[in-house]
């Protein structure tokens, strides 16, 4: 028997009117949304007043133990006794976070469940793009008086203006290392490592950008590949991507043939390269966090062969933030665990490489001598070199639009090749 | 659909189900025509709003490319799926005993999330994993996770699936399948035929409908061929991800494109599949 489609009935048709109203309503009320006012603080004691009893939610890549147990219990317990309970959120990339504050601010959230997150490069920036951070803050923070107003990596991050609209928190160097079991005679620039990858097939790969590791590799790749960091403009212009990008995507392309798996696939992020590294599948692995190798190495994470590879040009440093989104429903709160992230005792204790090893961004010539004490008793890392040494040559970061260009051209170039 | 039921009757039924209907209907009907106004340009974080179908138009090669690989993964996982699913109900029905084992491993399966079922597939089947240290063979063995067909994933999602499969096919053919199959045993069928010409036949309807639900689950699944499968290419639901992450916030059309082609491409074989079922004698 045919089937005939039954007519609306006029009930029906109500039904149907009533649900596309109210559809309609829950869609307006969606767009055009806007933050309110962000209330700002004359004195950090309005600051201290306003954030009594607030519960402080840190957004921060969870994928650290050694950070997560920082703060956790370092930095927590110090902000309890300032009257401000710090949950930490784990996330397993920064920009979900950053994506969280978008979005609550496209649904008109004024208060919004971010109130803190650990953020550099690239997510700054595009949180600065979108508007999202609370700005001019810093200044209020006592403890800003520790760190040199001077420093590039403070004043700007990734090339964008900080701006007071974060706080610093650490310093990191990129870094390589390498297993010294297996390699007697390491190279000792970025183009000997390519040049290794070639000579030794399948012992080498890297991180798939947009990881953030991996992309740090293809921005040393191109630096290298240009002939140095001086060669490359920091501000990202197509003249300047097209004259510098193809070289490092065929030097890339080159090399895939001699990675690991052939470069028909890459790990994932750093913990699946360290994982390859740990089973003996690569030689030479990569970190921005060389902090963290000192205790994967204690336990047994990564070989006691493990050494770190400095390169003679120097890699690329930053420093990482603290931010504010402009909806935080706890603002204040938030800029009391920003200050005491920055005193010399928990920056201290901080780059205690047993508790996280992170590079202070503290400098200590501003310090007490009582205050510089804490920092000259830290124990050295059997693998590790201190900071001085480990940011040799150092150079800056490219700017952050540099950085999903050269991701975008990576995947069409280089992982779509083979 | 019965005939001769009065306005009042239907319209009592459409009220009782309203609470149920409302809810479903808004949230899917909000967030899919958000999805398309982004994609379209009109949501953006930043800028006034403006049309534009570069995020459908820009890159197409590589939208028609994802969408194929994630009906390949989707079409194999579910052909293994329903095959493995319906050997184990046939043996669970012929071998109460040892079946009543298969039956509850089966069972056990399903409350495991796919997440974790692909980071244990993973610890099994990779470079060094389990697998590979067992048999102790490191040179010859085959790339399974991360290789070129993608053979860690479709496992994970055969292993879970099936279990789900036979579940389903045991819950409706159940009891009805005794009664019949000892007839047909009487009447001199072998466990073969048995298999074939009566629990088979049987299935078929149950089948058919669990197959639907796991190639539209496969097909906009996740976890399983982010973790499992290669860098390159990407299926759909990587690649809207990836997109919707991406620090580039002009990116976020071009997720919300990928995101719609796999909600488009599942209701379509949903349609296609009841459209099946309804016409094919067989599944009555």
């Amino acid at each position: 028997m045919p089937r005939l489609p039954a007519p609306v009935s006029p009930r029906r048709r109500a039904a149907l009117y009533t649900a596309a109203s109210a559809l309609a309503l829950l869609l307006t009320s969606c767009s055009g949304a806007t933050v309110g006012q962000v209330k700002s603080f004359e004195s950090f004691d309005e600051v201290r007043a306003e954030a009594e009893g607030q519960t402080v939610d840190l957004w921060m890549y969870g994928g650290d133990e050694q950070g997560n147990a920082y703060v956790d219990d370092v930095l927590a317990p110090a902000a309890r006794e300032q009257g401000v309970i710090l949950r930490r959120v784990p996330v397993a990339d920064t920009q979900d976070a950053v994506n969280r504050v978008l979005s609550e601010r496209q649904a008109g959230r004024d208060d919004g469940s971010v109130d803190l997150v650990w953020v550099n490069g690239a997510n700054f920036s595009t949180g600065r793009q979108a508007e999202v951070w609370r700005c001019g803050w810093t200044d209020l923070l006592p403890n800003m008086e520790y760190t040199d107003r001077e420093d590039p990596l403070i004043l700007s991050d990734f090339g964008t203006p900080v701006d007071g609209c974060e706080a610093p928190w650490h310093k990191a160097q990129f870094t390589f290392f390498y297993d010294s079991e297996a390699i007697a005679d390491p190279p000792t620039s970025l183009a000997g490592i390519l040049e290794w990858a070639t000579a030794n097939p399948g012992r080498f790969t890297y991180p798939a950008p947009p990881d953030f590791t991996g992309s740090v590799f293809l921005r040393e790749v191109l630096l290298s590949a240009a002939g140095g960091a001086d060669q490359v403009p920091l501000e990202y212009s197509e003249e300047a991507f097209d004259e510098h990008a193809p070289a490092a995507l065929q030097a890339l392309s080159e090399v895939a043939p001699s990675l690991w798996r052939e470069g028909s696939t890459y790990p994932r992020d750093e913990q699946a390269l360290n994982t390859l590294f740990a089973n003996d599948e690569v030689d030479i692995a990569m970190t921005y966090g060389p902090a963290t190798l000192t205790d994967l190495v204690a336990a047994g994470a990564l070989p006691e062969s493990t050494k770190v590879l400095t390169l003679d040009e120097g890699t690329v440093g930053n420093a990482s933030f603290l931010a504010i989104p402009a909806n935080a429903a706890d603002a204040a709160g938030a800029m009391i665990v920003a200050n005491i992230a920055l005193s010399p005792e928990q920056q201290a204790a901080k780059a205690d490489p047993a508790i996280w090893g992170q590079f202070a961004v503290l400098d200590t010539e501003l310090l007490t001598p009582a205050q510089q004490d804490q920092f000259e008793l830290l124990p050295e890392s059997p693998i590790v070199p201190d900071y001085a040494e480990l940011s040799r040559n150092a150079h800056g970061e490219l700017a952050a639009d540099w950085v999903p260009a050269l991701s975008e051209a990576w995947r069409q170039d280089v992982a779509s090749d083979r | 659909m019965s005939r001769g039921q009065g306005p009042t009757t239907t319209g009592r039924a459409v009220l009782f189900a309203l609470p149920a209907v409302f809810p479903v209907v808004a949230v899917l009907g909000v967030s899919l025509a958000a999805a398309v106004l982004q994609s379209l340009g009109l949501m953006p974080f930043i800028g006034p709003p403006s049309f534009s179908v570069e995020a459908w138009t820009g890159n197409t090669g590589e939208l028609v490319r994802a969408t194929g690989l994630s009906l390949n993964i989707a079409a194999t996982a579910t052909v293994l799926s329903v095959c493995i699913g319906f050997l184990i109900a046939a043996y669970v029905l012929a071998s109460p005993r040892m079946g009543w084992i298969v039956g509850a491993l089966s069972a056990a399966t399903i409350p495991i999330p796919h997440l974790i079922g692909a980071g244990a597939i993973g610890l099994l089947l990779s470079d060094s994993g389990f697998l590979e240290r067992v048999l102790g063979m490191p040179a010859a063995f085959p790339a399974l996770v991360g290789g070129p067909w993608w053979i860690a994933a479709i496992t994970e999602y055969a292993w879970k699936e099936s279990a789900f499969v036979a579940l389903v096919v045991l819950g409706s053919i159940a009891r009805s399948v005794g009664d019949l199959c000892d007839a047909a045993a009487t009447l001199g069928a072998t466990a073969r035929q048995r298999v074939f010409r009566v629990v088979l036949p049987l299935a078929m309807p149950s089948l058919a409908v669990s197959a639907l639900i796991v190639f539209v689950y496969t097909l906009g699944s996740y976890e399983p061929v982010w973790l499992l499968g290669p860098t390159s290419p990407e299926p759909l639901p990587v690649r809207a991800v990836r997109l919707f992450g991406s620090v580039d916030l002009t990116a976020r059309p071009e997720a919300m494109a990928s995101a719609l082609v796999s909600v488009a491409v599942g209701a379509g074989v949903i349609l296609i599949g009841i459209l099946v079922v309804r016409r094919s004698r067989e599944f009555r």
